[in-house]
């Protein structure tokens, strides 16, 4: 059976392509990415609420072409919300948003695997709710590298009273983010910031950490990318299945279970597959919803 | 990935004026109307000859793979300068110009014509293969393909070709019309005011010099054939593309390269220095 004809909050939607394998050769069909959307819903909604969606498409499974798309498709259903977000100086995209159930399960049947959202909401394009800190290994450095620089970043922020939170990226890498006051805050602080952070980082831990983007600076190295700090970027969206061999997903990591991976040593321990991540989200992601609706300042002494 | 780039490539061109038109079908009509000479009016569409073989290779920013747009810089002010504020003037001493508005350039525009008048007919052996520019066909349309054929049938039998001038995109074009395999075909010519006077070019030859030329030229003479030649360039720049195309090569846009850090930002960064000393004694 291929396809299907589901009602969801008395919304119908067809499903399609059900048996197509998305992560051939782990198996992992469309009905299981569905099913996992679906499951994670209650967890994850609430970060996508209200954002204008890039949709990371693989319409033939991971090993094969994906394209972005940040036009929510014109045959969406007449239910699905969108946003209007200025793209550029004189440009306006219409987006699709996940604000319930039903859209996300229909992002799903798109084949997009990965949701990636912006550092803003839709309503307030240029004032992110929260800063990040993308922290991402070169060739030679891992997850543990990461975890390590994280822990750094999380105690200079705390020296700043500025509370963090840490989600793995799903692939190799580790997101550190600081719920801001969107109203109190623009993309230009945030970045002017988070620039300061990654270069006093690089000056302090120059074996450890670069603040350039530059692949030949970043070999053995973690790359502190402050400039997602943009209201043009996007990051993936916590929960989000990521397109590598296996469907694991951006996922919430507490500081204390951080301290305790990075002191055994175990990278795999970062890793979470879909198949146990709403278990797990259950019982362990609780404390990320924090982050939501925290509304910190940055020190504006330098403002 | 080539999906991406099909995809953006669409979306964003949507509504834009497009430079040129490379990916046109050869038989599209870019002009339609009809070719008259004395009493006869024939009903025809002007269709492009050639294709040209240019790869029309998008300017992007490295940094997100955004299309570049052109924008007028003013090195004066050392900003762009919006539309509303340009205007055009032609250079008569370094400095200085005369204005001239966009009604004054408009009046000087000839009228779109919809028809191509031939006034003369000519001998085509008279005309020098330095002024030919592009060439077109005329096809035909409904109603017009018995005078269409009888034309070309004439002009064909008594090597003559037809010169007329023709609009064609705000531009008047003198044009000849020419009998090609039993159909019409035209080529707009350059006006010879746009040649450069090749005297000044032509030095004088000694005899005794122009004789060995002469022989050199002679054994290497050969029938002219067309499909001997390509363009090399494009052939390559084509393989290359299709390689990546098939290679999958990143068309994800990387992210942008910072510079040095922050400036300005001095009790930001003693602050964060204040913080990391705390938290250095930790780690």
């Amino acid at each position: 059976m291929n396809g299907k004809t589901v009602t969801i909050n008395s919304r119908e939607l067809s499903l399609s392509n059900l048996d197509k394998d998305m992560y051939p050769p782990y198996g992992f069909t469309k009905t299981r990415l569905l099913e996992y959307y679906s499951l994670i819903a209650q967890f994850m909604l609430p970060f996508l609420e209200g954002r204008a969606l890039t949709l990371k498409r693989y319409p033939q499974g991971v090993d094969r072409d994906f394209f972005f798309e940040k036009r929510c498709p014109q045959h969406r259903p007449a239910w699905m919300e969108t946003a209007e977000v200025p793209y550029g100086e004189k440009k306006v995209i219409t987006y699709c948003m996940a604000n319930n159930l039903e859209s996300l399960v229909w992002l799903g049947n798109l084949a997009s695997i990965e949701l990636h959202v912006p550092m803003a909401k839709a309503d307030s394009p240029g004032n992110p709710d929260s800063m990040v800190f993308d922290l991402d290994p070169g060739d030679g450095a891992g997850v543990l590298d990461c975890a390590r620089v994280a822990l750094i970043v999380r105690d200079l922020l705390s020296g700043l009273k500025l509370e963090s939170f840490a989600k793995t990226s799903g692939k190799k890498g580790l997101h550190v983010f600081v719920p801001l006051d969107p109203g109190k805050t623009t993309f230009q602080d945030t970045k002017t910031f988070s620039r300061a952070v990654a270069a006093i980082m690089q000056k302090k831990f120059p074996g450890l950490v670069t603040a350039r983007m530059n692949k030949e600076y970043r070999r053995n190295k973690v790359f502190i990318n402050w400039s997602q700090n943009d209201a043009s970027k996007t990051m993936v969206c916590v929960y989000s299945l990521r397109a590598v061999e296996k469907p694991s997903v951006s996922f919430p990591v507490s500081w204390k279970d951080l301290e305790k991976t990075a002191s055994q040593k175990d990278p795999g321990k970062f890793q979470v597959l879909a198949p146990e991540a709403s278990a797990l989200a259950e019982k362990k992601g609780g404390f990320y919803r924090e982050l939501l609706g925290m509304k910190q300042r940055l020190p504006h002494t330098w403002a | 990935m080539m999906m991406q780039h099909g995809k953006a490539k669409a979306a964003r061109s949507n509504g834009k004026k497009t430079e040129s038109a490379p990916h046109e079908a050869p038989a599209q009509g870019i002009w339609s109307g009809t070719v008259s000479f004395s009493l006869v009016a024939i009903p025809v569409r002007l269709v492009k000859l050639v294709e040209p073989g240019r790869i029309s290779l998008h300017l992007l920013h490295a940094k997100d793979f955004s299309p570049l747009e052109r924008a007028m810089f003013c090195p004066e002010e050392e900003k762009i300068v919006p539309q509303e504020e340009i205007i055009r003037g032609f250079e008569i001493e370094p400095g200085k110009h005369v204005l001239i508005t966009g009604e004054e350039l408009e009046s000087v525009s000839p009228e779109r014509s919809r028809t191509i008048e031939i006034t003369e007919f000519i001998d085509i052996k008279e005309v020098d293969a330095l002024y030919y520019d592009h060439p077109y066909f005329l096809v035909p349309l409904k109603g017009g393909e018995k005078s269409y054929r009888l034309l070309a049938e004439a002009m064909h039998r008594t090597a003559r070709a037809g010169v007329a001038k023709f609009v064609l995109d705000d531009r008047e074009y003198l044009v000849v019309i020419m009998s090609r395999d039993g159909a019409l075909a035209v080529s707009t010519l350059h006006y010879s005011d746009e040649i450069l006077p090749e005297n000044a070019l032509a030095p004088a030859a000694e005899a005794s010099e122009e004789n060995v030329i002469k022989k050199t030229i002679q054994g290497m003479m050969t029938g002219f054939t067309p499909e001997k030649y390509s363009n090399d360039r494009r052939e390559k720049l084509l393989s290359i593309i299709n390689k990546k195309v098939k290679k999958r090569a990143e068309v994800e846009a990387p992210e942008p390269e910072e510079e040095e850090a922050a400036e300005g930002v001095a009790d930001l960064m003693s602050a964060l220095e204040k913080s990391m000393r705390a938290t250095k004694k930790g780690t």
